[in-house]
């Protein structure tokens, strides 16, 4: 029998902790690392949440690691390394200081974890998938960005707000970047296979569309010292648990394009099949003329931040 | 709804499984089965008792020696009935069943008259409206559990054909419970992708096919009707009742109007909440689809003709 799983988490911010509380309370893996500047929170940390998984009769074992060497023999590694946005602050007004962040952890994990799949959910989100694909080195269907399926998540939420019915059971989606420029497609949207449209009409349809666009920051205001972290760290946890159990199910996550819907050398989120390999298979779907020029502005948004850094030479100790 | 009491009449593989999987899941807090074949809903009980020390929430199972022991239900799953065997024809099976159903039922009126009636009895379209008849209770009241299995066969063929998206595609499945049953595959999507993206016109026309011939493919290889969809999907419908989720699945149910028909029970996607049926979905057909929609309620509508002029109601 193969041995027993094992995620590394990269941040014991909320949003890292979280993660690796749903993965302990799940028995998702048999081991959880915990990577954190600080080495006694990050153990406090790890032994509260062993505790946990005792309570919960599961069998996973939280460690705090010491060095990065202890993401040896890791099968995901989820990085939520960053700072945070506050309010006011932009996703872009992240980029240089979060860049820099991203590339340290990914060297780490090319030197000792060469053969996990990359979860990244650091932001701005898809620059940030770009960085840690560029710094690993690895085949593009092992470096992930989450956010389609909490921008997913967070477009069910509001139908099930106008519906009041079939939570759990929507099944949104959500292209492009993880950004001001996402691309809901509701026209997509069905409530276990009602399609929305005769659920809703097309003015509330529009009003959950610009919800779904504003979701995080929603949080971030309303927090006033933070984001969300409970959906991202979930929705975080769905890529964990169809790598580590080889799912084949489809999920919306930003990916390095390589011709596919018209681009490539660039991260966007798209359909992707995950399985144990990661990204098995890119899916292409049939986009209508205005999701395709909305899709492109979304693109554009993360070449811009990806030019920029390029521009202040952030990539040149690739050469 | 503070019991989480369920009663399941008929302990054959179908109300048996349906109890397994509730007790495994650990939805209910007692589930009492009953058969009249002596000695079965009792060793099932047993057997199933035994292995909720695995479970992840305690329930207890225990088997009525009377079906007067099937008392105070929140709900009652009905799995009565018999199969229709070589010589029998559909007036014969009709006649046979509802006479079961009715015998049944009266029971169920008297130990547990408060309780939702979960009706998976064949043919279900038509027990479902007798059920309905007999006790005339509201219709909220009375589901027949048929788009909820269906569904599921359909969403199976969808993956056969992909390959992937196991347990993430949509599953609709409206009409009658038999060979007219209407699958929409054409409508659902797999995870995040609309199905008409991944699958061809001739895919659709083999998955509907396959849909259709669902628990006949499966009396091929076993000689027996299939019991864990059925059971599973039991247990789908009995979890959003009593944990009142508002989900939404295509049931039986009786139509006052919608789709433009009354007087008739047809499986059509309803939300299911602690008061039974929530709220009955008027999708949007297009002519092909109302006309399949019109030939399934005929056919229904025939059976319970046979009903009535055999005089079933009268009494």
């Amino acid at each position: 029998m193969a041995k027993g799983k094992k995620v590394t988490v990269i941040g014991t911010g909320n949003f890292g902790s979280t993660v690796a509380f749903i993965l302990a309370m799940n028995g998702t893996c048999h081991n959880v690392v915990l990577r954190g500047r600080n080495y006694d929170v990050t153990k406090g940390k790890a032994l509260d949440m062993s505790q946990a998984a005792n309570a919960a009769r599961q069998h996973t074992i939280v460690k705090a690691a010491k060095g990065p060497e202890d993401m040896a023999e890791s099968d995901v590694v989820v990085i939520t390394a960053g700072a945070p946005r506050t309010p006011g602050m932009s996703r872009d007004d992240l980029l240089v200081m979060n860049a820099d962040i991203v590339k340290m952890y990914a060297k780490e994990i090319k030197e000792y974890a060469p053969d996990a799949v990359v979860v990244v959910v650091s932001n701005p989100l898809d620059v940030m998938t770009y960085v840690a694909l560029k710094y690993t080195g690895f085949p593009r269907e092992r470096v992930l960005g989450m956010a389609g399926i909490l921008d997913a998540a967070r477009m069910a939420h509001f139908i099930y707000e106008k519906l009041e019915y079939g939570a759990g059971q929507i099944r949104a989606t959500v292209m492009g970047g993880h950004g001001d420029t996402m691309v809901p497609l509701p026209k997509f949207t069905t409530v276990a296979g009602v399609p929305i449209d005769d659920l809703l009409d097309s003015e509330e349809i529009g009003e959950i569309v610009k919800k779904t666009r504003n979701g995080g920051a929603q949080i971030v205001n309303l927090l006033g010292d933070g984001s969300a972290y409970y959906a991202p760290a979930k929705s975080t946890t769905v890529m964990v648990d169809a790598i580590l159990k080889d799912t084949n199910q489809i999920h919306s996550c930003a990916i390095m394009l390589k011709n596919d819907y018209g681009y490539s050398d660039i991260v966007s989120g798209v359909p992707v099949m995950i399985g144990a390999g990661g990204a098995e298979q890119v899916i292409e779907m049939t986009l209508k003329n205005l999701q395709v020029r909305k899709f492109k502005a979304s693109v554009e948004s993360v070449q811009e931040m990806v030019d920029t850094l390029h521009e202040l030479k952030f990539f040149d100790d690739l050469k | 709804m503070t019991g989480r009491k369920v009663g399941i009449i008929g302990a054959g593989a179908v109300g048996a499984t349906a109890a397994y999987s509730l007790s495994m899941m650990g939805t209910c807090k007692e589930i009492i089965l009953f058969d009249i074949a002596e000695g079965v809903a009792q060793g099932k009980a047993i057997d199933i008792g035994q292995s909720t020390h695995y479970a992840a929430q305690p329930t207890v199972i225990t088997a009525a020696q009377t079906p007067a022991d099937v008392k105070d239900c929140d709900i009652v799953v009905i799995t009565a009935g018999v199969p229709r065997k070589g010589d029998m024809t559909r007036a014969d099976l009709l006649l046979i069943n509802a006479k079961i159903i009715k015998s049944v039922i009266t029971d169920v009126m008297k130990y547990s008259p408060n309780a939702i009636i979960i009706c998976v009895s064949n043919p279900l379209d038509v027990m479902t409206y007798v059920i309905g008849r007999i006790t005339g209770w509201e219709r909220r009241r009375i589901i027949g559990m048929a788009g909820a299995l269906d569904g599921s066969r359909m969403a199976y063929q969808i993956y056969k054909k992909l390959g992937y998206g196991s347990g993430q595609t949509g599953a609709l499945v409206i009409g009658d419970h038999g060979q007219n049953m209407i699958p929409l595959p054409q409508k659902v999507k797999v995870g995040l992708i609309p199905t008409t993206d991944v699958l061809t016109d001739e895919d659709f026309e083999d998955i509907i096919e396959r849909t259709k011939n669902g628990g006949a493919e499966i009396v091929k290889h076993l000689g027996t009707s299939g019991y864990y969809g059925p059971g599973r999907a039991i247990a789908f419908m009995v979890e959003a009742i009593l944990d009142d989720t508002q989900s939404v699945v295509s049931s039986s149910v009786l139509l006052e109007g919608e789709y433009g028909y009354s007087d008739v029970t047809v499986g059509v996607p309803i939300v299911l909440g602690a008061n039974g049926i929530e709220e009955i979905i008027e999708m949007t057909l297009n002519t092909k689809t109302r006309e399949k929609f019109k030939v399934s309620v005929e056919s229904i509508r025939e059976g319970i003709e046979i009903l009535e002029e055999n005089g079933f109601f009268d009494s």
